[in-house]
């Protein structure tokens, strides 16, 4: 009776594709894809001078400043770029941000610097040059690291903190009333003097050169020190390796450890080719970015444990079978549910990917590509890697125990072709 | 239908009514909120910094800085000492931590004996001495760089406390994460980034500097003052110990801080503070005091604007018990700091002296006896001993890290300003929408009834989801909702997994009973490791994540657990009442 009933279905559950037998064209297009990944982030670096970094790394990882500029009136990127290197700002890169549909106006820049302070090397021994004397004092030592937001800055007589702010905006720089204070003990006449955000610079350089009141806001500013990004950057890796390591272990505990090797490759798989996707489209690559592959990485692995554990069921079920053929009647028993639920989240994060912004945007492409492969890599990857080690174990298994006691493990291949002749 | 399946009725017929009362401070605006919520539900889902509009800043303590400029001047007094002695020294720094004495007469290295380097004990050790050459090697030490690492980051934070009060941001978030402070401020005015980002960055200082009491400027202030007003003069007198010679104030006192700092800045003309002079502000808590009073209250204090002995002449400060075994602060002043000490404690007996931290009064006790070398703070003996301990404790802390102050460093920034955060939401809840749509026409055509089932089980599950992030108070972020998004997703996906197999045993030809009793069973372990892996990831996301990544890891974990139960059992309990009626068993099932 109910075997008679109809449902919707996309994919017909007689379905029976032969995945294993043409594995090699599957493997074989995944070590393409990996390969691709790992010569395009050379020549991201090398090549491409217009790229210039392996990835597009967000300010999080490269270090340095991004500020978001919101113009008045429609502006030019080069005479945004123009105005900056006039004022001194080196390795300036400005992008669009945003598109016209997203943001309702098309004035707003994404401006990239290298620089954390305001203040370059350059300019600093400028100011140190200016400030040789101050009132009656004489300046006996200036003290200024790179990408650091203060100066010390010691005179042989003591000064009035605002004296000395007045003086330092002479030379060129800018702190604030509060920002220049004593440092130390009186006697050592040394003043600690705090500088103004880049932003406010990069603003004075553009309402100088595009005329006051061009900038109507900045929406956004991020800086980051360069060891911070260093820092940030691996602990990414590392995040990824733990996360890794964890998965694997958690299934070699459930399954056994025939199932985990082929996990770890098919997520290392999955990892690499949405870090490709990247490297190819050269989106900005932020933490953002890295927490989509922590998550595609847990939910390329949802998709794994749904075959194998048919596989498992089905090994157990059909012991008079070839492994690498339970294998693939898994792979098609499960195939309507692998698509379905790829094919949901899918949608989900294309949804987001045309209609969020900023981060959103980012994080929904990497998901995208990474439910692709991700399901990709379950069923052509993790799989036939199974096989192999199955095979490998079994033969291993037959040459330890020449005794004739029956096999533990009954999931051979040689089984089958044995009874057939 | 089963009793068993009325008690899981009334179960998650609690769980969502539970779900809705934790949602509704998030969802209902305060002022329509009835009475019965303010008592008892008040915690909401709070917007992420690049939601809100903020500031978020992070900050590392640059100890190297610090300690090098402690040893530059540690050098520069062991080199006046050892001039009056030898003239043929010459004192240098190498590195951070070492100070090299050298003799053009070896002879001369006998100068340097134990007694010499007595009060230097606590900061350096003699790690190399060559005797032919004449040369000494000092280095600072070591566990004095960690302990004062330690201190300064305290002090560090509990300045930028201060620091941000006075600014009145609504929810400041300043807390310590390994060795750098994060400093969280939401909501803060885009006009104000540029102004407080320049406090906070500053140096704290530590001061040493004498009340001026009886002066007729505090009494014509006193005089000035409103009687009833919140502002009030109180007058106070102490005698000397040794001479008995009586001494004696006005000080304001108020509960008020932010208007006694604008009575403050708006002093003008005949009652200006002088010149010279500064008046500041001691925050004095219930326990301090003797008086009954249960809150804490301000109170001020004249002091004279330069400082006497700044807090890097300090060299050690220890909490010890006096005489009569109550507990007190001894502290010793290096060589150079113990003259300048001994002067102006010498001067100033039966006075106050006010220990200034960024311009904060953390203490004012009375000078006793002239001050060189070793110094004593007795605590006022009031409150439980305990307490005092505590405070004991808090003022050697400042005392300690005062000697070394070491600056900030800024080492990441985000701001973001208001408008951003708008758009961003906007957008992000569209795009929720689409695909929420999309996901609940999918179940619906595909699975039908059972779709149907799926549906209100996703919809449960944004349902606990946010009532759980709003009860733990948690902080909703532009990559926290795309978690949100992603688990709308990944919500029906446990469901597509049991209903195929359902399915499947359907076509067995299985009753649906039976198939959905083993749909249920056989899938679950199947949605559970996948559950689990999620988790593991999320979790790594966690620890690894700040900031806004955090917020994503957050709703993924949540997101995870609320949905084991939704699509789990809360859909096994629907499907229940769909084939679980004894008796009318249904030949067929939409599914």
């Amino acid at each position: 009776m109910a075997a008679n009933q109809k449902f919707f279905e996309i994919i017909k559950p007689g379905i029976d594709l032969d995945f294993i037998g043409k594995q090699k064209y599957w493997i074989g297009t995944s070590i393409i894809l990996v390969l691709a990944t790992c010569i395009m982030l050379p020549l991201n670096a090398y090549v491409f001078t217009s790229r210039g970094h392996m990835l597009n790394w967000n300010v999080e990882f490269r270090g340095g400043t991004e500020i978001v500029v919101d113009f008045a009136k429609p502006v030019d990127a080069h005479a945004v770029r123009e105005a900056l290197s006039a004022k001194g700002f080196d390795n300036v890169d400005v992008v669009t941000y945003g598109s016209t549909m997203e943001r309702g106006s098309n004035n707003a820049f994404m401006i990239r610097l290298g620089a954390v302070s305001a203040m370059s090397s350059d300019q600093a021994k400028k100011v140190e040059v200016a400030l040789a004397r101050v009132g009656d004092a004489t300046l006996k030592k200036f003290e200024f690291s790179e990408g650091g937001d203060k100066v010390y800055i010691r005179f042989d007589k003591a000064l009035e903190p605002t004296v000395l702010a007045d003086a330092l905006k002479a030379a060129g720089t800018s702190t604030t009333q509060k920002g220049v204070q004593q440092f130390g003990p009186p006697q050592d006449h040394t003043y600690e003097a705090t500088l103004v955000g880049l932003e406010s610079e990069v603003r004075v350089a553009l309402d100088a050169k595009l005329g006051a009141g061009a900038v109507s806001s900045i929406p956004q500013v991020s800086s980051v020190g360069a060891k911070a990004g260093k820092e940030l950057q691996l602990d990414g890796i590392r995040a990824l390796l733990g996360a890794i390591l964890l998965i694997v272990v958690y299934i070699a505990f459930r399954f056994d450890f025939r199932y985990g090797p082929g996990t770890i490759v098919a997520l290392l798989h999955d990892a690499v080719i949405t870090v490709g996707a990247f490297a190819v489209t050269y989106k900005e690559f932020s933490l953002t970015t890295l927490a989509a592959i922590l998550t595609i990485i847990g939910y390329s692995m949802s998709d794994t444990i749904v075959v194998f554990d048919r596989i498992r069921e089905n090994a157990s079920r059909y012991r008079d079978r070839a492994f690498d053929r339970v294998v693939n009647h898994a792979i098609n028993e499960t195939l309507s549910r692998t698509i379905l639920t790829s094919c949901t989240v899918f949608f989900v994060t294309l949804a987001m990917n045309i209609f969020g912004t900023g981060v959103i945007r980012d994080f929904a492409f990497a998901m995208n590509v990474g439910v692709v492969v991700g399901t990709y890599s379950s069923i052509f990857i993790a799989s036939p890697i199974l096989i192999w080690l199955n095979d490998k174990y079994v033969a291993a298994q037959k040459r330890q125990a020449a005794r004739p006691t029956a096999p533990r493990r009954p999931i051979r291949r040689d089984e089958e072709e044995a009874v057939e002749t | 239908m089963e009793r068993s399946w009325w008690w899981k009725a009334v179960l998650y017929g609690c769980a969502v009514v539970l779900a809705c009362l934790y949602l509704i401070p998030t969802v209902v605006p305060e002022d329509k909120r009835p009475d019965f919520f303010k008592d008892h539900f008040t915690k909401r889902i709070q917007l992420g910094l690049d939601l809100q509009g903020g500031l978020h800043l992070v900050y590392e303590v640059n100890i190297d800085k610090a300690v090098s400029s402690k040893v530059d001047r540690l050098s520069n007094d062991i080199e006046d000492a050892l001039k009056k002695k030898a003239p043929d020294v010459t004192v240098g720094r190498e590195g951070r931590d070492d100070i090299i004495v050298s003799f053009k007469n070896p002879a001369g290295l006998a100068n340097v004996d134990a007694e010499m380097l007595k009060p230097y004990r606590h900061e350096l050790d003699e790690t190399s001495r060559d005797a032919a050459a004449g040369t000494l090697r000092l280095r600072y030490d070591p566990e004095r760089v960690a302990e004062v690492e330690e201190l300064a980051l305290r002090q560090a934070i509990e300045t930028i406390r201060g620091r941000v009060d006075k600014f009145g941001v609504a929810e400041p978030t300043i807390i310590k994460k390994g060795t750098d402070i994060v400093v969280e401020l939401p909501g803060l005015k885009q006009s104000d980034f540029e102004r407080i980002k320049s406090i906070i960055g500053r140096t704290a200082q530590l001061e040493f500097k004498i009340v001026d009491d009886g002066t007729e400027y505090m009494k014509k202030l006193g005089a000035s003052l409103p009687k009833d007003g919140p502002i009030k003069a109180e007058p106070e007198s102490w005698s000397e110990k040794h001479s008995n010679q009586q001494h004696e104030d006005v000080y304001l006192r108020t509960k008020d801080r932010a208007g006694l700092d604008k009575f403050i800045a708006g002093l003008s003309g005949d009652l200006a503070v002088p010149v010279d002079r500064e008046l500041a502000i001691e925050e004095i808590s219930p326990r301090d005091s003797g008086d009954a009073a249960p809150e804490k209250f301000y109170r001020t204090y004249l002091l004279k604007r330069r400082a006497g002995v700044t807090g890097e002449y300090l060299a050690m400060a220890d909490a010890t018990w006096d005489e009569m075994g109550r507990p007190e602060v001894s502290f010793t002043m290096n060589r150079q700091g113990s003259d300048m000490m001994g002067k102006l404690t010498g001067e100033n007996v039966g006075r106050k002296m006010a220990i200034v931290l960024d311009d904060k009064i953390t203490s004012a006790p009375v000078i006793e006896s002239q001050i060189s070398e070793r110094g004593r703070i007795t605590m006022g003996g009031y409150g439980d001993p305990f307490k005092l301990q505590q405070e004991v404790k808090d003022l050697v802390a400042v005392l300690r890290s005062g000697a070394l102050p070491a600056p900030l460093k800024k080492s990441f920034e985000t701001q973001v300003g208001a408008t951003m955060g708008q758009d961003s939401i906007d957008k992000a809840k569209f795009s929720m929408m689409i695909g929420a749509i999309a996901v609940v026409l999918f179940m619906l055509i595909y699975y039908r009834l059972a779709g149907f089932i799926a549906n209100v089980a996703m919809v449960l599950n944004m349902l606990f989801m946010v009532a759980i992030l709003a009860a733990f108070e948690a902080s909703l972020t532009l990559p926290g909702i795309a978690g949100l998004v992603l688990t709308i997703g990944m919500a029906v996906d446990s469901n597509i997994i049991i209903y195929e197999r359902i399915r499947e045993e359907l076509r067995h030809g299985k009753s649906p009973r039976t198939a959905v009793d083993a749909g249920f069973q056989r899938a679950f372990w199947t949605v559970f490791d996948a559950h689990v892996t999620n988790f593991v990831a999320g979790i790594v996301l966690y620890s690894y994540g700040s900031g806004p990544i955090r917020g994503f890891a957050v709703t993924l974990l949540v997101g995870i657990v609320s949905n084991l139960l939704t699509s789990v059992w809360i859909s096994r309990w629907m499907f229940d009442l769909i084939v679980g009626r004894r008796g009318s068993v249904s030949a067929t099932l939409s599914i």
